[in-house]
């Protein structure tokens, strides 16, 4: 199996490739968090090689409003993350409401690196709507996965959209391509107010 | 190392099978007067179809002479250059005999012999492409039923002939990496009236690959369609080199055999359950172009339209019908497929009007009526053939209906042949129809049973269109 590539080391690559992902940060202690938030609600998660599937074993503590909240989902956290040594807590901006897409990469042993843009969330493996092609690609390669989407109207219901959800699909089959991944998993990316933030990064090496 | 220099393919990255096609001589090992030897029946075809190039048999126990042709003990003795051995003995004794192909200057080997790799004898299958490298020297197979040619009048194919419809000779080339799949689809080709330029069955592929094969037909001039089955592919780098050149000089229609899961419950992302082994194939196939087909008759359905019919980038198919039901059933097997029912100029409803009679609507689909006769169809198909509006045309024609007999066939045929729009006739019935099926198709025009596979050969044949257009390649529609 890949090793998980470090939350904020995945952060700043995707920064390096113009693709969007929401504030985080690893925070220590419940003080750390509760100024991360600054007021705004926020999302706890425990990331560790050994919980690849986080919210399966309940290591996720979404929308903390409160000081009080987030001290009680720290501690929570803190014991429920104890057999999973080493370990970080990471604190993220809660988003609001959004589509949620997936975008991700994967290695054939046979043709190499591919990329996949689909429906996201909890409907991935539900619906399987997602369109996948052989890295590097082409804006027209981009265009015709979204073509291929049953989604596509939600995905990218205008030009806007459209042209916003191509140029991040291109830019992480770029950032997939070009770096020592093997997969790659997005998952979800937001649609949101016009944009859209990466919340889960997920880069194996 | 370099992969060429551990392939030993000095010739470089593709094996060239031209000797093999094109063979000006033959040698049939384990050729044999017993009917019941595989390579009689080799033997038998060869004569049946009239091969005009040398003919050796060889057979390591022959006392002269074989079916009437003098005979030879050893590939070694003809000594008069061999261009293509066909191999059909006990696979024990085939590296034997491949080494004295080789040592006899051989340009090109087929080995139909089964007990190989498909039954776990991977060392005598690994022997084989020592020696093919060694030589350089091009083997098809071993486990397959080999080449068949119908202009080069080669064909080595251990099927009887009466038992098989063998194809007339055209443009759709057959590569299939399954013997059974392709002797079947090979009987059925006759029967949809089309012809056939190669048929290539590589079976164990454990020379000569599916990329060669592709890089093969993508230049040979007789091929004007690709049609492929797989299972799987040897060297992916290579294949999608020549399948990114290949399909812009030709369509290709694949279907691929052995829908793996590859590990999808063991996956530790989400993209790797849903990117399994089949859906890297159906990546590949979609970005370069490749039609895909999901059963054996879509694969006929399609290489007959890329055939015959013009391609065109428009979906504007305007469907005309002697049975208005069959025209419902029609448009909405259009829209299914992202294609429309165009609205036709001012011209043509003026022009159409002043030859249908009352009863007739002028209007998409166009209902002709039950006793629309061939002056019916050809007008229609003459004003469908002028109005800009329309990119392609749907010809439903009910031959049980009164109006509708042989003249109504052959103005599909003027048309169909005539026109530079796609056309696809549907027609669907007993005896009767069957026979006038038969005329339209060979010549030339593409038959379906049903509205539904009319019109997704139709897509196939736009939707390949567009990639060209994409891709810079202007096509004969465009």
């Amino acid at each position: 199996m890949g090793e998980l590539l470090d939350y904020m080391e995945a952060y700043a690559l995707l920064k390096r490739y113009h693709i969007k992902s929401v504030e985080s940060t690893y925070v220590k202690s419940a003080e750390d968090a509760i100024s991360f938030s600054g007021g705004d609600a926020i999302v706890l998660k425990v990331l560790s090689q050994k919980a690849l599937h986080k919210s399966k074993s309940g290591l996720v503590e979404l929308n903390l409003a409160t000081e009080k909240d987030i001290r009680s989902a720290f501690s929570r956290l803190e014991r429920k993350a104890g057999a999973l040594k080493p370990y970080d807590i990471l604190a993220q901006k809660m988003l609001g409401k959004g589509l949620e897409i997936i975008i991700g990469g994967n290695t054939d042993q046979q043709f190499g690196k591919l990329v996949l843009i689909g429906l996201g969330g909890i409907y991935v493996e539900t619906f399987k709507d997602f369109a996948l092609r052989i890295c590097p690609i082409s804006r027209y390669d981009a265009t015709s996965m979204l073509e291929q989407l049953k989604s596509k109207s939600i995905i990218a219901g205008d030009a806007k959209a459209e042209s916003m959800v191509i140029e991040l699909l291109m830019n992480a089959s770029r950032m997939f391509y070009e770096n020592d991944i093997t997969e790659l998993d997005l998952n979800p990316v937001i649609l949101h107010d016009g944009t859209y933030d990466a919340v889960d990064l997920r880069l194996l090496r | 190392m370099t992969k060429e220099k551990i392939n030993g393919k000095s010739h470089g990255k593709y094996w060239k099978l031209e000797p093999i096609m094109h063979p000006k001589s033959v040698a049939i090992i384990g050729a044999s007067n017993n009917p019941d030897k595989v390579g009689h029946v080799i033997m038998q075809n060869y004569i049946d179809a009239g091969y005009d190039g040398k003919i050796y048999p060889v057979n390591i126990s022959s006392d002269g002479s074989i079916m009437g042709f003098k005979s030879y003990k050893s590939v070694t003795e003809i000594k008069l250059g061999i261009d293509l051995a066909v191999i059909a003995i006990p696979a024990q004794a085939v590296p034997g005999v491949l080494e004295e192909c080789g040592k006899a200057g051989t340009k090109g080997v087929i080995i139909v012999s089964g007990g190989f790799a498909e039954v776990g004898e991977t060392k005598l299958q690994d022997m084989i492409a020592e020696i093919a490298n060694r030589y350089t020297m091009p083997v098809i197979g071993p486990n397959c039923l080999g080449v068949m040619d119908p202009r080069s009048r080669i064909d080595t194919l251990f099927l009887p002939t009466f038992k098989i419809d063998k194809p007339t000779i055209g443009g759709v080339s057959f590569a299939s990496q399954s013997g059974a799949v392709g002797s079947s689809i090979l009987d059925m080709i006759d029967d949809e009236g089309f012809g056939m330029a190669r048929f290539i069955s590589y079976g164990n592929a454990a020379v000569v690959d599916e990329t060669d094969i592709l890089n093969y037909l993508a230049e040979d001039i007789d091929t004007k369609v690709i049609v492929l089955y797989m299972e799987g592919v040897k060297r992916g780098k290579e294949f999608i080199e020549v399948a990114k050149r290949a399909s812009l000089k030709k369509p290709i229609v694949v279907i691929k055999g052995g829908v793996t899961e590859a590990g999808a419950g063991a996956a530790h992302s989400h993209t790797a359950a849903l990117a399994g082994s089949y859906e890297a194939y159906e990546a590949v196939f979609r970005q370069y172009g490749f039609t895909i087909a999901k059963d054996i008759k879509d694969l006929l359905n399609y290489a007959k339209i890329f055939e015959t019919q013009p391609l065109t980038t428009g979906n504007r198919v305007a469907i005309i019908t002697n049975g208005g039901g069959t025209g419902v059933l029609a448009t909405d097997a259009l829209y299914k497929n992202g294609l429309v029912l165009p609205e036709l100029s001012e011209t043509s409803k003026k022009e159409l009007r002043k030859v249908m009679p009352p009863i007739v609507n002028i209007r998409m689909p166009l209902d002709m009526a039950g006793d629309a006769d061939d002056t019916r169809f050809s007008a229609a198909l003459a004003r469908m053939e002028e109005d800009p509006n329309v990119d392609a045309v749907m010809a439903i024609a009910l031959f049980q209906t009164p109006g509708a007999d042989s003249r109504v066939a052959a103005s599909l045929i003027h048309y169909g042949t005539q026109m530079k729009k796609p056309l696809v006739v549907v027609s669907m019935g007993g005896s009767y129809t069957q026979a006038h099926k038969r005329m339209i198709e060979s010549s030339g025009v593409p038959v379906y049973a049903s509205p539904g596979e009319a019109a997704d050969a139709l897509a196939a044949l736009i939707s390949y269109s567009r990639y060209l257009k994409v891709k810079g390649v202007r096509g004969k529609g465009d």
